[in-house]
């Protein structure tokens, strides 16, 4: 049996994942999300949360697959806290946080199926990419001098 | 006395009244905080001896600068002051309320008599009467519903000295000494920083200029037919790893230049709210007179307890937070607390206490508002809920007592079931929340049944406050900072371009930008400006100017460079702040900044080291200061024969060159440079007062870029810069 984890089990997007209850600072019910236009599927939107800024991403669109519907106010959302950033992942439903085992195919929950488990710093590292890839391609093209 | 008999010019007395009347301010403030600070009771010998002091000090002050309705009323303030504590004044119940009635009207006198509004004989005449009647001794308690200074009433007023009208008089802020030292070594250390980071791209762009010649050589080379030699090859090689190497070392040095440079905006940010922060003390004293206001009005016994006076925070957050400490204040004297003989049958004292609480919380400031009164009634509140339509009766069912509680922060739901004429219904705790929510902080409500009830607000201690013009594109709210919104306007559907103030605009259509359909009709435009250049942006609709506080967007969102900030509305919704420079770059995309077009299509010398030659001192200045602004670094020599000097000991990229010059003149220097292989082909401008066709054939033969008429203007040398060179078609 492989190593025991204490994770948060939700749905997001038709998927089911997991994520280590560490890095999970707090689950809520977003505000508003406001849009941002120019940017990339896997940003929601921003809210507020507490007074500060919190960007809103999709899971399913970081992992690259089809994002799920636009983030509304009221959507549960798990804030993370990695690498410095602090953003939510928008989430359909929590299920329920228990501690798994780890198998070889992944963590495998109290019904024998497989689940998912995400890596934060992985993710958050994705949704950097593809914020940098957007922003590039947003700006304007100067004229060559050369 | 009229004011032309005084010592001052009108400048001056303008200054000094400004001085007088935040001294006076604070003097006033302190009596108050004195007679607050006994209750009802009479003041100790020795607080009546301060306040003595300082009414004293005031009279002197104010015939210093002329405000002789002043000086008269702290006269008879003082002596009556005197006479409480000398015994020949009796001291009643009510002597506390009007001396702060009092000082709290002449107050509000300075400020109109400082600024020559017409309505101080009003309140001059008002404040006699008040003051007589503490040293009548009371002998009816006065029964006014709010001590407000009221419109002027009908009287024969005997002609009051006239002041000469001033202009008005704007707030001053009083600060220590040290703190904007601290800021002026930030201010400093700012202009080492921009030097030290100009440095580094003049030298990015010499190393642009030295890749393009690499480029230029290997580019040769490929021309030569067969294939090229191993030594042009591995020439240019060892040239790109030089410049790859120095291009590393230079951003590296870049990088930490500009952490360096985010530090110092750090400190002067620090700095600056340093200078604006100011102690709970005045936040408690506000409350502390709206309660006795309250009392007086409602006849509700109610003491203030304060903690935390030494709290700081910023002076625009305490501005803020008046209105909500009015706001929580009415409603708890007005729903909080239970009448005497309910508090008497619950075992409570008869006195209700409200307890106002400030602390630091790391960044935050927590604001604790409690009264003892009966509490909320989470039960009640919940059907209330229900049959206002608001909550279905399963919601209700479900929610817990703290979301109960959360919904009254909403607008629009009352504790009690009759509408108030204090507390406005519950609508006065939204807009609490509103408030506290648009400074970037939370509000909660807490209560225990029979306990009483309190209200935390958590808020940051200090605000970027930021004056932004708010528009609305696609149903949603963005802002783009005030200061570069210079105007508005109509566009006509379509246009890419627009006049304004006889200056044609490019159009920005921001719908389009941020992923809207563009609507085929006029719409309205706001004309944009940053770093000199201008552009409308249409929108859907203009809200207009707001103050809005700053947030930064975090790491994550950085790349997305449209977007500079964002705000967060009194409804909890972010709005995104545009980046005016992005918008800018967007409807100029072919002038890159502090760039002119260049007029004849070709490419334009990119920077790189360049030498003046010229007899003139005063053209050498100019013309170090015009190149030096589009990169160049520059070099200068006297004449001909120090230019040659010059050239054998650097390689420079651009010569520009005077003609008549002693020693060595302009065209046998640029004879003797065309002879030198480094020179052969180097760029050469002359700069001459008399062009003769003579000139102008010996130039071209010389393979001159151009010649220049003096005078010499910056425009002139950059179309020069950007003139073809003779001899090659591509530069």
């Amino acid at each position: 049996m492989g190593e025991l984890r204490n994770v948060i089990v939700f749905t997001a997007a038709g998927g089911r994942y997991a994520l280590e209850l560490r890095w999970v600072r707090e689950v809520v019910s977003l505000g508003f999300v406001t849009g941002v236009p120019t940017a990339p599927t896997a940003l929601c939107g921003v809210c507020n949360l507490h007074g500060t800024i919190l960007p809103v991403l999709d899971v399913a669109a970081l992992l690259d697959q089809t994002p799920g519907p636009p983030a509304r106010q009221g959507d549960g959302a798990l804030v993370l806290e990695t690498e410095g950033i602090v953003c939510a992942l928008r989430v359909d439903q929590v299920d329920h946080v228990a501690t798994l085992p780890e198998g070889p195919g992944g963590l495998v929950d109290a019904s024998g199926r497989a689940l998912k488990l995400l890596d934060p710093a992985q993710l958050v590292r994705r949704a950097q990419e593809i914020l940098v890839a957007a922003g590039t391609a947003a700006e304007p093209t100067e004229a060559p001098r050369e | 006395m009229s004011d032309s008999e005084l010592d001052f010019d009108a400048d001056e007395l303008v200054m000094l009244r400004q001085l007088f009347c935040a001294e006076a301010k604070d003097s006033l403030e302190q009596v108050t905080a004195r007679v607050l600070a006994t209750g009802s009771g009479k003041p100790t010998g020795e607080t009546l001896t301060e306040m003595m002091r300082v009414t004293h000090t005031l009279k002197g002050a104010a015939g210093t600068v002329g405000l002789h309705g002043v000086v008269d009323i702290s006269h008879r303030l003082e002596s009556v002051i005197a006479g409480i504590a000398k015994g020949s004044v009796s001291w009643v119940d009510s002597s506390a309320d009007q001396l702060v009635e009092v000082t709290d009207g002449l107050l509000a006198y300075i400020d109109q008599a400082g600024a020559g509004v017409a309505g101080a004989d009003v309140t001059a005449v008002k404040l006699r009467g008040q003051i007589d009647q503490i040293a009548r001794g009371n002998r009816r308690r006065e029964s006014l519903p709010i001590p407000v200074i009221e419109s002027p009433p009908e009287t024969v007023l005997e002609p009051a000295p006239h002041d000469t009208p001033v202009p008005e008089p704007k707030a001053l802020l009083r600060v220590e000494p040290e703190r904007i030292d601290d800021l002026m070594s930030a201010a400093g250390e700012l202009l080492f920083d921009r030097t030290r980071i100009e440095r580094r791209v003049q030298l990015l762009r010499t190393l642009a200029r030295d890749l393009a010649r690499t480029r230029q050589s290997l580019h040769d080379a490929l021309d030569v037919e067969g294939p090229p030699s191993k030594a042009t090859l591995s020439m240019a090689e060892g040239e790109l790893a030089g410049q790859a190497a120095l291009l590393s070392q230079t951003t590296a040095s870049l990088l930490d230049e500009i952490e360096a440079l985010r530090r110092t905006i750090g400190e002067l940010q620090k700095g600056l709210t340093r200078i604006r922060m100011e102690s709970a003390k005045n936040l408690f004293l506000h409350a502390a007179r709206t309660l006795r206001a309250l009392r007086r009005a409602t006849g509700v016994h109610v003491e203030l307890r304060t903690i935390g006076e030494e709290t700081e925070f910023d002076k625009a957050v305490a501005e803020q937070l008046l209105d909500p400490i009015t706001q929580l204040l009415r409603n708890a004297v007005a729903h909080g607390v239970e009448p005497e003989e309910e508090r008497i049958a619950r075992g409570k004292s008869s006195v209700a206490t409200i307890t106002i609480r400030a602390r630091q919380d790391g960044n935050l400031l927590v604001l604790e508002l409690a009264d003892d009164g009966r509490g909320i009634d989470t039960v009640a509140l919940r059907d209330k809920l229900v049959a206002t339509g608001r909550w279905t009766p399963t919601r209700a069912q479900l929610a817990n007592d703290d979301e109960i509680l959360d919904a009254l922060l909403g607008t629009g739901v009352s504790i009690r079931g009759d509408a108030d004429e204090l507390a406005g219904r519950g609508i006065g705790v939204g807009l609490v929340r509103e408030t506290v929510a648009r400074l970037g902080g939370e509000v909660k409500v807490s209560s225990q049944m029979g306990r009483g009830t309190t209200f935390s607000l958590r808020l940051p201690l200090s605000t970027a406050l930021a004056q932004a013009m708010l528009f609305k594109i696609g149903g949603q709210v963005y802002a783009i900072p005030n200061v570069h919104v210079v105007d508005s306007t109509l566009v006509d559907a379509f246009a890419t371009t627009t006049t304004v103030r006889h200056e044609q605009l490019p159009v920005l259509r921001l719908d389009q930008l941020l992923g809207h359909a563009t609507a085929d009709e006029r719409r309205a435009g706001i004309v944009v400006s940053f770093a000199g250049k201008r552009l409308v942006c249409t929108v859907d609709k203009i809200i207009g100017p707001r103050e809005i506080i700053i947030k930064p967007l975090g790491p994550l969102l950085a790349p997305l460079t449209l977007y500079a900030g964002a705000t967060i509305s009194g409804s909890g919704k972010v709005q995104l702040i545009l980046d005016p420079a992005q918008l800018v770059r967007r409807a100029h995309p072919d002038a890159p900044e502090g760039r002119v077009v260049d007029p004849v299509s070709a490419p334009m010398i990119l920077a790189g080291r360049a030498l003046v030659v010229d007899d003139s001192r005063a053209i050498r200045e100019a013309m170090t200061s015009m190149l030096g602004r589009e990169g160049w670094i520059v070099d200068v020599a006297e004449d001909g024969a120090r230019a040659l000097q010059m050239t054998k000991q650097l390689r420079y990229d651009l010569v520009v060159t005077d003609l008549e010059m002693p020693n060595v003149d302009g065209f046998d220097l640029i004879v003797r440079l065309r002879k030198e292989d480094r020179y052969r082909s180097t760029p050469v401008i002359i700069i001459t007062s008399r062009a003769n066709p003579e000139h102008r054939a010996r130039a071209k033969e010389l393979n001159v870029r151009a010649l220049v008429a003096k005078p010499i203007t910056r425009r002139k040398l950059l179309e020069a810069l950007a003139t073809k060179a003779p001899q090659r078609d591509d530069a």
